[in-house]
């Protein structure tokens, strides 16, 4: 295979080649633009490249993947989630209520014994679900566009989490004291690296990961949502159950959400209604970096995650190199529009 | 036929819902505009508050601004012209006089009294409206007090918190807001504060943990003052400064307990602050909320300033309670409270807590 692009290389013209290659500049763009940045940063602060800040990048990568993965089957469709950060919120603060340590001062139920961890996560995923669902229902059902939907059901999760807040002896304070077993279970470390140790929940979000791109790639539903993303008409004519598919993509979303937001609740130790407060728009973000494109029909895990993984890359680079954070802002702008730019230029020579 | 049935529903669950309000809290006299619900101390203000008026016997009804200046301005016209008779507002945009000024304006035009409160409006608004006041801590108090407990707390522990033994405490410091007057002075003068007891006492300013960052702080991008951002900043800053680098931060400093209490998951992740022999990085907060006292208890957090979320509530119920009675002036029996000369401004004092 490589040979033969090698062939095709050489029996082609001086300008051609020029053509090709410039060509595969642009499509590798962000890869190059990726390394780069890790060389450049390198060589101002020779920590970078150290074993506990690789894994640091690495695990805040991980916490940020979940949604990222979520948003990128809405987007997928040609759709969006608005509601993904305020659903983080609703589910990390409902995980880390029902699994404050008992002896707790602060509790917010404090005749409720701590919960199985294994519980407490079926109901996160659960109410990540519910949500999920409803956004797709209303989606493929109401014929609205997931933007209005979401804008919608964001405001009404944002509301439950405040109520809920507000129960029992809370008044709205933030929710801490979380067990022992569920904190080691989600921050703790089964394996160090390099005498570095590696949180758990990125192993935990590697399975996702990978359960995730089996079902993307390796079933009917993954193949009929690329084709509902591409064309619902065509897929509707072919057999395609459109609104099946729609209500499952988006709960799919909704699950994964709630993944995060459980892992989020231990990961940070401090909930309020602030948590996940514009989560979805990193991953967004993080999804159209990686070439999940809003035409829609098109997206590859492996994007997803260099999306995730350049974003994040950006804000330990930057911390690193002690930049004021005003460019952080203006620098991740600018990449996302670039990279855009790119990814639909791609998509205009292929048609 | 379906559709038909939709609509009446929908129709009947609209008037049912008016109906509710009517019945409900639609007439209060006391309208209380918070800039945001999402905070916790001033949810835990709102609490207190919400008991003390139902206490006092006065209808009152909660407005949440969401952080939008707008929001709230147009939430305060809509409650006058439902006949509100006290404002109390925790205005959103401490920027500029612009809204507070506007809102004094429809006030006046109400001929209603107007408690600002928490955050603060500047003198000339409060002067501008005889029926007016506020009810606040002083901004820069809140980091003096914190400067006077990282100093102290520094000079009695030297030589245990500098790590690396070099004579200099490397700090790092989270700001929860860019452009928040709280947050200014909180990060301004608690280091200044505890530069000037080092300095007193011989001893080195604090340095910054990172000479490269010319401002002396991370500050939350999302300006939410949250313990997600101290964490990430932590988790990012403990890849790289660290014990086995020697170059390990040796003294945390936030400006709220949310940003403590991130910075204190990060540190336990990394193997410190957990109690008994680990090595501990003294963090200190602002807030006093009941899980920063739960981690000082613990040893996993130094000390905290105590905001007074009771004293301003009874503070606030006492003005409008005053504010209803037209017997009585707005300032009357605040004899015994901290009020600033020349202009109604009560001051709910903080307080050191070491627990």
């Amino acid at each position: 295979m490589k040979i033969k692009v090698i062939e095709k290389f050489k029996a082609m013209e001086g300008r051609e080649r020029k053509a090709y290659l410039s060509e595969l500049l642009i499509n590798n763009s962000l890869y190059i633009f990726l390394i780069a940045t890790i060389i450049l940063i390198q060589c101002l602060n020779p920590r970078f490249l150290s074993w506990p800040s690789i894994i640091n990048i690495i695990s805040l990568s991980a916490a940020n993947l979940p949604i990222a993965l979520g948003i990128a089957g809405a987007i997928i469709l040609t759709g969006t989630d608005l509601s993904a950060g305020r659903i983080v919120g609703l589910v990390a603060c409902v995980s880390a209520a029902l699994l404050q340590s008992s002896n707790y001062a602060g509790k917010m139920f404090p005749n409720l014994d701590t919960l199985p961890i294994f519980v407490v996560f079926l109901i996160a995923i659960a109410i990540g679900a519910l949500v999920g669902a409803i956004n797709g229902f209303c989606t493929a059902t109401f014929h609205l566009h997931p933007f209005i939907v979401t804008l919608s059901t964001q405001l009404i999760a944002y509301g439950a989490l405040l109520l809920f807040l507000m129960i029992g002896n809370n008044n709205g304070q933030s929710l801490s004291g979380l067990d022992p077993t569920y904190t080691n279970f989600i921050k703790g470390s089964a394996i160090s690296l390099g005498g570095t140790p590696i949180p758990n929940y990125v192993w935990y979000v590697l399975v996702i990961t990978a359960i995730m791109w089996v079902v993307w790639n390796k079933t009917t539903f993954g193949k009929n949502m690329f084709a509902v993303g591409s064309n619902p008409d065509a897929a509707n004519v072919s057999g395609v159950n459109v609104k099946r598919v729609i209500i499952l993509v988006f709960m799919l979303a909704g699950l994964l959400y709630g993944v995060t937001g459980f892992i989020e609740a231990a990961r940070i130790g401090s909930n309020s209604a602030a948590t996940g407060l514009n989560y979805e728009l990193d991953a967004i973000a993080a999804c159209v970096i990686g070439g999940v494109s809003f035409v829609g029909g098109t997206g590859k895990i492996g994007g997803v995650i260099l999306g995730v993984v350049l974003l994040r890359l950006i804000f330990v680079g930057l911390t690193f190199l002690g930049i004021d954070a005003n460019m952080q802002y203006i620098i991740k702008g600018l990449i996302i529009l670039i990279a855009c730019a790119i990814d639909m230029r791609k998509y205009l020579v292929r048609r | 036929m379906k559709r038909r049935l939709f609509a009446i529903l929908l129709a009947l669950l609209l008037v049912s819902g008016s109906l509710t309000a009517c019945g409900g809290r639609g007439n209060a006299d006391v309208h209380v505009f918070y800039y945001t619900f999402s905070d916790t101390y001033v949810s835990s203000v709102r609490s207190t508050l919400d008991s003390q008026l139902t206490a006092a016997g006065l209808s009152y009804q909660d407005y949440d601004g969401n952080g939008n200046q707008t929001t709230q301005t147009e939430q305060i016209r809509t409650a006058i012209t439902k006949g509100a008779r006290a404002l109390l507002v925790n205005i959103v945009n401490t920027g500029s006089d612009d809204a507070a000024n506007e809102i004094v304006g429809l006030a006046r035009d109400a001929g209603i009294s107007l408690i600002f409160f928490n955050r603060e409006v500047s003198d000339s608004v409060i002067s501008s409206y005889d029926n007016c006041a506020f009810v606040g801590t002083r901004a820069e108090e809140a980091g003096l007090l914190q400067g006077e407990m990282v100093g102290e707390y520094l000079l009695e522990h030297y030589s245990d918190i500098d790590l690396n033994n070099d004579g200099v405490i490397s700090y790092i410091l989270f700001k929860g807001e860019e452009g928040n007057n709280e947050a200014i002075y909180r990060t301004k003068y608690s280091v200044e504060k505890a530069n000037e007891l080092l300095m007193a006492a011989g001893k080195k300013p604090l340095r910054f943990y990172d000479t490269s960052n010319s401002n002396g702080y991370l500050v939350d991008q999302n300006g939410q003052w949250s313990s997600a951002a101290a964490n990430d900043y932590m988790n990012t800053v403990l890849a790289s400064h660290n014990t086995t680098n020697g170059n390990m931060v040796e003294l945390v400093i936030c400006n709220n307990d949310s940003m403590a209490e991130g910075a204190v998951s990060a540190l336990n992740a990394a193997g410190y602050n957990k109690g008994g022999t680990s090595t501990t990085i003294p963090v200190f907060g602002v807030d006093a909320t009941e899980a920063a006292k739960t981690l000082i208890k613990d040893g996993k957090m130094v000390g905290t300033v105590q905001q007074d979320a009771t004293g301003m509530a009874q503070a606030l119920s006492l003005l409008t309670a005053n504010a209803l009675d037209d017997t009585k002036t707005l300032m009357d029996g605040t004899g015994d409270m901290a009020v600033d000369e020349n202009v109604r401004k009560i001051r709910i004092p903080y307080a050191k807590y070491f627990g």
